[in-house]
């Protein structure tokens, strides 16, 4: 039975369905993923890390130890003589210039037990206007009147004082009314007192508020001045390396998504049938990874503050300051969350590009595109790799544009070479036993998902590989004869945290005493010897942060924009300037006696030509120099000053540190327990580095870059597999052994892992090589255990993972993904 | 009357390196509204291409396909994917559903991509479920149906809306004798509402359902019968509604 029924005329219309199909796509994406978020919690996780990772980085910046407990909310700071007659008309003459002022009086520094920098009694207004956010406190209240006086809690500790204790240290007795401490600097110990309440004044740093051009510009009085940099930097330092580490992610994540659209691809064939446009196929895969990176940047963000919140305040200590845990970055911590987002879209947008244009037919049949010929994109990926190399061997290992260029093109490259790596593996099928020939054969075939796989376990070892290579390099280094800070056998402990490139404190002979005990036993323990190391100083030159600055020979730099003055000198480029004692003489086997009598300098290296003898007033002495036989370390002395050369210049001696001189090689532990015993003391120790802590962090890489590579395994080897199922069923009717899947899933782990491993490896390696080109010989020592972990245990690993999981496969394998 | 599909000519041919595939040659085939079409022939005699042309899936390399009096020919890429969501409707043998999505969200799919709001496409879509009896299936997941619910509610997609052509290959492959009973029932009834079907069967019974029978062999259409009406009895209940 049939009807004839009349045909309405039919109207297409215009458009793409617009917002309802828009919606419609993207709820079948977010129900897919949650259906199946498991298959890509490889690129999941990684963003969680990624964006936690930046979160407690933001966190951390933003609780960086700052300038603030220096200059509160000013950004100048005066520092005049307090023992000055003037000082009242210099105060008043920056009142007049600058307005609003708070003034801090420091007494003289009063010695403290332990301690090789003392403390100083400060008068200072809690309320003050620039000063108040430096102190704070902790029990008790703040001291009113001459009577009265509040302790940091470790001079009261050292003192064995507490509130309401009696103090009578600086000639006037007083009771301690309360505990205080400056949140912005912990380190800093100091005894407070009214303002006004001084005893002895013996400096006056004025906290001001003023532009640099006003600060230039205005009358003030002349005395040392600093000024405030800016402290912006950091966030930005950590969320342009945060962005590095996205752009990394996101070339996992194409991988990752391009598996995923192998796996939909009947699903997104059904969903054209039914009249989806290739826009809208083409959104479900964005909106999937819109999704996949909203969550994964979302759940981050969570994991990094709920971290930050919890370890936050652990940072103090070591940070040297209070933290807010909750002062986050919020505003920064939004941008990391959508750039995110937006990565692991920009990293959907090649597989959702590539299933859209993929006919219906096709994808119904979930029937791969023919794989293009992989000579193209190696061959692009061979131009990339060298271009990459290139920029890296011109970054000179420190200009950021090449730097950051080089790394990028050759990770491309390192994507592009996939599919050839996979051809090759396919050819190289012809003389493996039956299941790996197989294996290896289906891999070349289904090359479009291979080789995204391939792509990413080679980014991930070869990440892995470069960590690991710059590891074996620092640990050579370290290892060397000669070169470097110091050599292995000896240690510099230094009076000043910054050595001879920042202000060092003159100590008081009961305290010079006590650090002297302490290194005599540093030495003791590593069964070393233990030489003065002494500096020179302009006994005129003003304190600043309780210390003078030893003259050093400095190489000057024309400014940066917006630096000021004429010239700039830099730490690295310093040579330390070292009194010639007869003790230290005779410890480099020089004969005190050999030194001429007008000889100013004794130099161990060629010249000092091109240096300028800073601070200041020097600039056209011409010293008589004498060339001798002085250690080539960075650290060790290489000029010395003879007493007619101090004199000459007005300079006096200060001791500046000690060096101590093992008959054998530190150990780490020698080493560690220096620092904690000169950390006690108030004194830091400069070693030659181990290397010990790059090899736990190649050791971190290595095992993070094989467990990468097994997630991406474990995302594509079931899908390829079940791709082949058919064939395997053939192999079975044919006679195999019943062992031949295991074999086969367990070879395409094993190759794919090894192919990998063997790209990634590669890539760094030349990598490495372009980085290191005029030094290249620091890569002839090999970190053999990493290479072999990624070369060997990878594929091994991989091999018998497939293998055991491959037990699991019989029920699913005649399915078809999504089915 | 002109056919809802209207095949002149069309030949296809797949080219495979040096080799090439004939697997449609110089088709004809007219298909009039409320009728149905079964198409037979053995394994790679060009059934499923034929039915992949049909609905704009793919383009012939010779010839013209008209779907309600319009040509393929002169429609962009854009225009065939509305074409598909407005006026065909498919139903393949074992995969129908998007996974993921309820029955009656599979069934009010096409609407939405259509653009039509969501509240109002799924009411559609819960009205051509109840129509088939489907109504309590409506909130289920593809993988909570039975074999022969899926190709229901794929029916059920396949006819929502404004649909003219129905195009069905193997809707029954792959289930027992009473649900593909069931299904070509419920393929008869959309007929009756003015539908144009074609179906690609094995089955000679099922295709005596059809009105018209085309037998395909090596890409040609070498035989066109018209088998005896099917009964009427099989059109009663709640599928002949």
């Amino acid at each position: 039975m049939s009807a004839a029924v009349a045909q309405r005329p039919l109207v297409l219309g215009s458009g793409h369905g617009g917002l309802p199909a828009r919606r419609a796509v993207a709820r079948w994406a977010w129900r897919l993923f949650r259906r199946e978020w498991r298959q890509q919690a490889i690129v999941l996780a990684l963003l969680v890390v990624a964006v936690a990772a930046t979160t407690v980085g933001l966190a951390v910046a933003a609780n960086a130890p700052t300038e603030a407990g220096t200059f509160g909310t000013a950004d100048h700071l005066i520092a005049l003589d307090g023992t000055d007659p003037q000082l009242a008309a210099g105060l008043a003459e920056l009142r007049t210039s600058f307005g609003t002022v708070d003034v801090i009086e420091h007494g003289k520094k009063l010695p403290l037990p332990g301690s090789a920098n003392g403390f100083d009694v400060r008068a200072q207004d809690p309320h003050g206007p620039f000063g108040a956010p430096m102190l704070r406190l902790t029990q008790g209240r703040w001291p009113q009147g001459p009577g009265e006086i509040a302790l940091t809690g470790r001079v009261a500790a050292a003192l064995g004082l507490g509130v309401g204790g009696a103090w009578n240290q600086d000639g006037r007795p007083r009771t301690v009314v309360g505990l205080v401490e400056n949140p912005l600097d912990l380190r800093d110990a100091f005894a407070l007192v009214a303002p006004g309440q001084a005893a002895a004044v013996d400096r006056v740093d004025v906290l001001i508020r003023a532009s640099a051009d006003e600060f230039r510009a205005r009358p003030r009085p002349s005395g040392s001045t600093q000024v405030r940099s800016a402290d912006a930097s950091a966030s930005a330092v950590v969320l342009v390396l945060a962005t590095i580490g996205l752009v990394f992610v996101g070339l996992l994540a194409v991988a990752g998504f391009t598996v995923m659209a192998q796996r939909r691809l009947r699903a997104l064939g059904l969903l054209g049938a039914m009249g989806a446009s290739h826009r809208h196929i083409r959104l479900v895969l964005l909106a999937n990874g819109a999704v996949v990176g909203g969550v994964g940047a979302v759940a981050g963000a969570a994991a990094g503050t709920v971290a930050w919140v919890a370890l936050g305040p652990l940072l103090e200590s070591p940070l040297g300051h209070r933290i807010d845990r909750f002062a986050v970055p919020w505003p920064t911590m939004l941008v990391a969350v959508l750039l995110a987002t937006i990565t692991a879209v920009v990293a959907a947008w090649w597989p959702a590009r590539a299933a859209a244009r993929m006919p219906v037919v096709a994808a119904l049949s979930a029937r791969p595109a023919a794989p293009r010929p992989a000579h193209r994109f190696a061959a692009l990926g061979g131009v990339l790799l060298a271009a990459g190399t290139a920029a890296l061997a011109l970054a000179q290992q420190t200009r950021a544009p090449f730097i950051i260029g080089g790394v990028l093109a050759t990770a491309v490259a390192l994507l592009l070479l996939a599919p050839a790596g996979v051809a090759i593996v396919g050819r190289l099928a012809r003389r493996a036993p039956l299941a790996p020939r197989l294996a290896m054969r289906d891999l070349a075939r289904h090359r479009s998902r291979s080789g995204a796989a391939l792509a990413a376990i080679a980014l991930a070892v070869g990440i892995a590989a470069v960590v690991t290579l710059g590891a074996a390099v620092t640990v050579a280094r370290a290892a060397a004869p000669t070169g470097g800070n110091l050599p292995a056998d000896q240690l510099a402990v230094w009076v000043s945290p910054e050595a001879m490139a920042g202000p060092v404190p003159t100590l008081p002979q009961e305290q010079f005493d006590a650090v002297r005990t302490e290194v005599a036993t540093i030495a003791a323990d590593a069964h070393a010897t233990a030489v003065a190391l002494t500096g020179a100083v302009d006994p005129n030159q003003p304190l600043e942060r309780n210390g003078r600055q030893p003259a050093v020979y400095a190489k000057p730099h024309a400014p940066g924009p917006g630096q000021p003055g004429d010239v700039m000198y830099n730490s690295r480029d310093m040579i330390g300037l070292f009194v010639a004692m007869p003790e230290l003489l005779t410890h480099f086997g020089i004969d005190p006696a050999s030194v001429h009598a007008d000889t100013d300098l004794l130099l161990g290296r060629d010249s000092i030509d091109g240096y300028d003898l800073i601070p200041g007033r020097n600039a056209r002495w011409q010293p008589v120099q004498q060339h001798v036989t002085l250690p080539a370390y960075g650290s060790l002395p290489s000029v010395l000053i003879t007493e007619h050369g101090l004199a000459r210049l007005h300079l006096t001696p200060i001791p500046v540190g000690w060096l101590v001189d093992a008959p054998a090689a530190l150990t780490a532990a020698q080493i560690e327990h220096a620092q904690r015993s000169a950390a006690a003391a108030g004194v830091s120790v400069e070693s030659r580095p181990t290397g010990a802590d790059q090899a736990r962090l190649a050791g971190w890489f290595t095992g993070a870059g094989i467990a990468v590579a097994l997630g991406v395994l474990a995302m594509t080897v079931g899908l390829i597999r079940s791709e082949t199922a058919r064939d395997q069923r053939t192999l079975i009717a044919t006679g195999a052994r019943s062992g031949t899947r295991r074999a086969l899933t367990a070879a395409t782990a094993g190759a794919l892992a090894l192919a990998g491993a063997v790209i990634g490896t590669a890539c760094a390696y030349v990598s490495m090589l372009a980085w290191y080109h005029r030094e290249a010989h620091w890569l002839a020592h090999p970190p053999v255990l990493n290479l072999v972990a990624l070369l060997v245990g990878l594929p091994v690993v991989a091999y018998l993972g497939g293998w055991l999981l491959a037990g699991r496969e019989a029920r699913g394998i005649a399915r078809r993904p999504l089915e | 009357m002109s056919g809802v599909l209207e095949l002149r000519a069309v030949s296809k041919t797949y080219v495979d390196g040096a080799d090439e595939v004939h697997a449609l040659r110089d088709v004809d085939l007219t298909v009039e509204p409320g009728r149905m079409v079964a198409v037979m022939g053995p394994s790679g005699s060009g059934k499923s291409t034929l039915l992949t042309i049909a609905g704009a899936l793919e383009s012939p390399s010779a010839g013209e396909v008209l779907i309600a009096g319009q040509p393929l020919s002169a429609m962009s890429r854009h225009d065939r994917a509305r074409l598909r969501r407005r006026a065909i409707g498919y139903v393949f043998q074992d995969f129908n559903l998007l996974p993921g999505l309820t029955a009656a969200e599979n069934v009010a799919l096409p609407l939405e991509l259509d653009g039509l709001k969501a509240a109002k496409a799924r009411a559609a879509g819960l009205r051509a479920l109840d129509e088939l009896g489907l109504a309590d299936r409506a909130e289920r997941f593809p993988d909570q149906l039975s074999g022969g619910e899926r190709q229901r509610v794929a029916i059920a997609r396949a006819v929502v809306g404004d649909r003219r052509l129905l195009l069905a290959d193997e809707p029954t492959g792959a289930l027992d004798t009473a649900n593909g009973e069931a299904v070509m029932r419920l393929m008869l009834a959309a007929c009756k509402r003015g539908l144009a079907a074609v179906m690609v069967t094995h089955d000679a019974q099922l295709a005596s359902w059809a009105d018209r029978v085309v037998f395909i062999r090596d890409g040609a259409v070498v035989d066109r019968t018209a088998p005896r009406p099917g009964p009427d009895s099989l059109l009663t209940g709640e599928a002949a509604r």
